[in-house]
């Protein structure tokens, strides 16, 4: 899962990256409006923090303009003004949640997960294939109850792969939403991890479609 | 029209004024009048006493004879009050000749009563005539023969003072109802004038009271030169509260950011920390965040007291809340009807109707199971003749019991620590809608849930 917080302070901007990547997210981070802009115009996020109050471009214009560019990623405002009218106009601007500042960072993690569930079409809080299971409220994955210990980079690519289960999903997609902008993209890692991961899980379920990429599902392999 | 007024003040004086000059006026036009009446029949017995000498001395022999035409008829009728008598000083040297009107009544002499000649040698006096009628006497001496020793003749004419006084009165019974009339008229004009003079006034009265009623955002009417100034002013004073406030508003706004971002990083901080140190600063920096929140939202309430004249339409207001709320709950598949007709004002700042509404649908969505109802309406009755402004929310929750509903809006308090927010919610909507002298009544709804119904002003 990869996030964008676009926040000017850096104090909150590096609190959010660091409350987000330890639940499992690869962050990319901007400072001003232009800069969250343009990386939201061109990099696949799966969660937006948005500031409101940004320079060079307010956050309110970034999401429109995001959302008449066609971009439908899941983007929640993060401002200081906690105004009705504040939030009618981000809402009608397109985002998907507001957060009033100051605010608690689990809440925040909260309504991250939740958004990211809704746009991957998942309506609870648990998602299981089989007798795999992941709590995306404490990021924990079992498999038939008993726990399984992944590395950070492990978990990334499971929760993906389960958000988006029973889904082909793309070598070129999970380079794309696991790893930050500046990450060297080497999609032979992918392999790696995958192949460690079905060491660790047992049953098979994660399948790999020849030539387009993995799905994971409980059905027996079709190929 | 009051003692302490305006209109009063130029009423009384214009009316004192009419009432002091116009008998001065009168006094002095019928003295003028009296001296000329006066005049002119004193005029007339002196011409009247020179015809009676001249014809008399016409027919004169050895002594003046009886005048014969003296153009006055009624020297021939009895007791007319017009009579002439000519005498000699002396009776033994002549025969007193009188006209037929005066019979054997004998007219006095002013001479003989040591009246003096004036510029032109004749003597005047007033006395009382045969019936009692009073007279104006004028006597001319001539003297018959030789200027030294010839005997001396008192000629006399008497005219009746009654025919000049009743002329005198009559014209002044006329004047004074002239007078009188031409001084009603005047109070009336001058009542026409000071209502018609005011009335400017009464036009920034009235567009004061529609500003104070929301009708108006300034005063526009045509006014005269004088008090157009003071149109101008009032505008200006009126906008320069408006600044004052938006000013104050913003100031607040900038405030609310300047503050919250830290304190999320000092709360952030101190809860990734497990030291009691950091739980000190987390429970502090949470106290710091509920006053900043309070002081700020009473900021606001009180940023607006005062400002006048602003509405809002309900319904866009509620139409934005809806998307909005549905957005936010849609996980929860929270639908949100709405009953508001088109011409739903609240007379207050948009900006209340919308943090009022937003907290009390917020807390609705987030206690309702599956729907949450708002009904704004309008009607009649309130006790100072204005309208009011009804809305009630209802959710299908499950609702408060008596005892919850009251400790429910007391500062910081929630019901369930476990649903998010600060807890401030209603009790900003409380302070808001008493800023409107407003009320807000929590009860029980037949869906199931809370119902929240706030009476506040209409527009």
């Amino acid at each position: 899962m990869r996030a964008l917080v676009v926040e000017d302070d850096r104090d909150l901007n590096r609190q959010l990256v660091a409350a987000l990547t330890e639940a499992g997210f690869a962050v990319d981070t901007a400072s001003d409006g232009e800069e969250g802009y343009f990386l939201g115009e061109t990099e696949p996020y799966d969660i937006v923090i948005l500031d409101v109050g940004l320079p060079k471009m307010d956050g309110i214009s970034v999401l429109e303009q995001w959302r008449r560019a066609e971009k439908k990623m899941p983007v929640i405002i993060l401002t200081a003004r906690d105004r009705w009218s504040d939030k009618v106009a981000g809402m009608d601007a397109g985002a998907d949640d507001y957060m009033a500042k100051p605010f608690h960072m689990e809440e925040l993690l909260a309504r991250v997960r939740a958004q990211v569930r809704r746009a991957s079409g998942h309506a609870k809080s648990e998602i299981e294939c089989g007798a795999l299971r992941l709590d995306t409220k404490t990021a924990r994955v079992t498999y038939d109850g008993q726990p399984i210990k992944l590395t950070s980079h492990e978990y990334r690519l499971l929760a993906y792969l389960l958000h988006h289960n029973g889904r082909v999903v793309s070598r070129t997609e999970l380079v794309e939403h696991l790893y930050e902008q500046d990450f060297d993209r080497d999609s032979n890692t992918i392999e790696v991890f995958i192949g460690r991961l079905r060491k660790k899980i047992p049953g098979d379920l994660i399948k790999t479609v020849r030539g387009l990429g993995y799905r994971l599902s409980e059905e027996p392999d079709a190929a | 029209m009051r003692l302490n007024s305006l209109a009063f003040r130029l009423f009384a004086t214009a009316t004192a004024w009419t009432a002091l000059v116009l008998p001065l006026a009168g006094l002095l036009i019928y003295s003028l009048y009296r001296q000329e009446a006066e005049q002119s029949f004193d005029d007339r017995l002196r011409t009247l006493l020179t015809v009676v000498q001249a014809d008399s001395l016409d027919h004169a022999g050895t002594e003046p004879g009886a005048p014969k035409d003296v153009g006055e008829p009624l020297f021939e009728i009895n007791n007319s009050g017009w009579y002439w008598q000519i005498r000699p000083f002396d009776s033994l040297l002549g025969r007193r000749r009188v006209s037929p009107s005066l019979s054997t009544f004998a007219l006095p002499s002013p001479y003989e009563q040591k009246i003096g000649a004036d510029a032109l040698g004749f003597r005047w006096m007033d006395t009382i005539g045969p019936l009692g009628q009073p007279l104006r006497i004028a006597e001319s001496i001539y003297t018959f023969g030789d200027e030294s020793t010839g005997p001396q003749y008192s000629y006399v004419v008497a005219g009746p003072r009654d025919w000049r006084d009743a002329r005198v009165a009559a014209f002044r019974n006329r004047m004074i109802l002239s007078l009188a009339l031409a001084g009603l008229g005047l109070v009336a004009v001058t009542l026409f004038q000071v209502r018609f003079g005011l009335l400017p006034l009464k036009q920034i009265e009235r567009g004061l009271a529609a500003i104070r009623s929301g009708q108006a955002e300034k005063l526009d009417s045509n006014l005269p030169a004088e008090i157009e100034p003071l149109q101008q002013e009032l505008n200006a004073l009126m906008q320069s509260n408006q600044d004052i406030i938006e000013r104050a508003r913003t100031q607040v706004g900038n405030l609310a950011h300047a503050l919250k971002t830290p304190l999320a990083v000092i709360t952030n901080e101190a809860r990734d920390d497990k030291s009691p140190f950091a739980r000190k600063v987390a429970e502090q920096a949470g106290i710091m965040r509920d006053q900043v929140t309070s002081y700020l939202d009473r900021a606001r309430v009180a940023a607006r007291v005062g400002s006048i004249g602003r509405i809002a339409e309900v319904k866009p207001i509620v139409e934005g809340l809806q998307r909005a709320l549905e957005r936010i709950y849609r996980d929860k598949g929270i639908a949100i009807r709405t009953t508001c007709a088109g011409d739903v004002r609240f007379q207050g700042e948009k900006q209340d109707l919308e943090e009022m509404l937003g907290n009390i649908l917020d807390n609705a969505c987030k206690w309702a199971r599956a729907g949450v109802f708002l009904t704004a309406t309008v009607a009649d009755g309130k006790a100072d003749g204005g309208r009011c402004l009804t809305i009630i929310v209802e959710d299908d929750g499950e609702g408060l019991d008596a005892e919850q509903r009251k400790r429910l809006g007391k500062r910081g308090l929630r019901l369930d620590e476990s649903k998010p927010g600060s807890g401030l919610g209603l009790s900003i909507v409380a302070d808001l809608v008493q800023s409107y002298r407003g009320t807000l009544a929590l009860d029980a709804s037949s869906r199931g849930g809370l119902s929240v119904r706030l009476d506040l002003p209409a527009a």
